[in-house]
């Protein structure tokens, strides 16, 4: 089940990279946060984790549905432009992609030697973490580019949890905390390109 | 080994069923009228009993290329995977010829397309040739990395292994594989992202440009062709990535591979409804999001293990 889930958040996060329509993008980040919380979920339940399905079901409320709910009506307010063409040519980004994948997973490799248990998903969160760097690479306008920092965040709570079985409770909330300060800044960029463009 | 031929007879019997199926729930989805399901068998009986008018600019390919397209089809029908586990199945049968048959069937309906030598033909033949070009690496790559994990390189072994020992430790390149071989589907198969296949205007036409000139016993080869290829796509569909209820009794078992088929064809029918036909030079995005899904299934198996 872990697996199935964390194919599914790879999967959603290459298909945001070839994503050419904002709703759409926003629509794939929510399922890559909806995988991530069941993830979380499944993990705290395995190892009788409270502290964990409750961060997962916040992941659940917040990232799932709040986030791009409040992105979607901000893009809305805002009339951002809904086509969003990456800077790197498709073509291009079918051999990238791989060879990023390959990169990284030869690049875990010390760190998963070191540790015991679920070295595999490190290195596929690891992964996720530089395809998110490239989704905030790859696109000019600014809606895109936050939903890569976003997705930065889902994968660092991915490895997160992967790696030490959930990071304490505090550092989560704290973590969310912050990504509602996120928003907001977000809300402010916006309103700073729409004083730019008129 | 009767199940064996009574399961090929079927699947040839049932595959004008499934297109009409997909056919009918579209037409419901977008509240007209449906046609009935029985469409197929209609039209294939209508165009028996009409003559065969053919170019007199053709040459010897027009009376061949209908017959070709057909048999390599027919051909990979007997190296699918079983329904049933108590079923006799070929073992040894790996991805390529499996790809090198379907391309071989698509090589003779590109060469049906240029030989009327009329413009929609060739039109039709270039652009089947620019996207079946681009499926086969995909489909290759994501039939090796399904049957590696299977422990096995053929595909009809592979299917009854998956059926067996499902590997659920490698769930996470399984799911890219069949993320991989849906879109190859659909793009294969000349369904709505790729191709339209109701409409007969040229900017869209891919599959119907091509056969625009055949007529009669031909045209109803090619369409059963079409249909077969259809469901060769949806039983690897079911027997790979769909892989349970083959140890059921035989009956059950075929009737759960019946309901798995057309479950892949009630989502077709979901994703024609929903999505817009992409244009033409969009198309090599949809097949480069599957070859890089393939590739990554393959990579995350070897490399991670997972």
């Amino acid at each position: 089940m872990t697996s199935f889930l964390i194919g599914l958040f790879l999967a959603t996060l290459i298909t945001a990279l070839f994503t050419m329509r904002l709703y759409r993008l926003i629509l794939w980040y929510s399922l890559n946060s909806l995988s991530l919380a069941l993830l979380a979920i499944t993990i705290g339940f395995h190892i009788g984790d409270n502290s964990m399905i409750v961060s997962g079901f916040f992941t659940l409320l917040l990232k799932a549905i709040f986030i791009p709910y409040i992105l979607k009506r901000i893009s809305l307010r805002f009339s951002l432009s809904r086509q969003i063409e990456p800077n790197i040519p498709v073509y291009y980004s079918i051999m990238l992609i791989p060879a990023l994948l390959v990169f990284t997973f030869y690049l875990a490799e010390p760190i998963t030697n070191m540790l015991s248990s679920n070295a595999n998903y490190v290195a596929i969160s690891i992964s996720s973490l530089f395809l998110s760097l490239l989704l905030m690479i790859e696109h000019k306008n600014i809606a895109p580019k936050i939903i890569g920092f976003l997705s930065i965040e889902n994968s660092l709570f991915l490895l997160g949890t992967i790696a030490t079985n959930g990071m304490p409770m505090l550092i989560e909330l704290g973590i969310f905390f912050d990504l509602l300060m996120a928003i907001v800044v977000i809300n402010l960029l916006f309103k700073q390109e729409e004083e730019v463009k008129e | 080994m009767i199940l064996y031929i009574a399961m090929i007879l079927l699947m040839i019997l049932l595959s004008p069923l499934v297109l009409s199926f997909i056919k009918m729930l579209k037409m419901f989805l977008l509240y007209k009228k449906p046609i009935s399901i029985f469409q197929g068998y209609r039209d294939f009986s209508k165009l028996l009993s009409k003559e065969i008018i053919i170019s007199k600019e053709t040459s010897q390919i027009t009376h061949i290329a209908p017959y070709l397209v057909l048999s390599p089809l027919l051909l990979t029908l007997f190296f699918l995977p079983p329904v049933s586990s108590g079923e006799y199945y070929v073992s040894f049968v790996d991805a390529f010829t499996i790809t090198g048959l379907i391309s071989l069937s698509t090589f003779f309906l590109m060469l049906l397309g240029l030989d009327s030598a009329s413009s929609f033909g060739g039109l039709g033949s270039s652009r089947e040739a620019f996207i079946s070009a681009l499926v086969e690496p995909a489909m290759i790559l994501t039939l090796f990395s399904v049957s590696m994990m299977a422990n096995n390189l053929g595909v009809g072994q592979a299917g009854l292994n998956l059926s067996k020992h499902f590997p659920y430790e490698h769930m996470a390149s399984f799911i890219f594989a069949g993320i991989s071989f849906f879109i190859l589907l659909v793009a294969e198969n000349g369904r709505i992202p790729v191709d339209n296949p109701e409409t007969h205007l040229e900017l869209t036409m891919v599959h119907e440009a091509m056969i625009l000139d055949l007529s009669g016993f031909y045209l109803a080869l090619i369409e059963s062709a079409s249909s077969i290829k259809f469901m060769i796509f949806a039983s690897l569909f079911a027997s790979l990535f769909l892989p349970f209820g083959l140890d059921l009794p035989v009956v059950l078992a075929i009737g759960v591979f019946i309901l798995k088929i057309f479950f892949i064809a009630f989502l077709v029918a979901i994703l024609e409804v929903n999505t817009a036909k992409l244009r033409l030079f969009k198309v090599p995005n949809l097949l480069g999001i599957a070859i890089v899904f393939s590739f990554l299934s393959l990579i995350t198996f070897y490399v991670l293990g997972a």
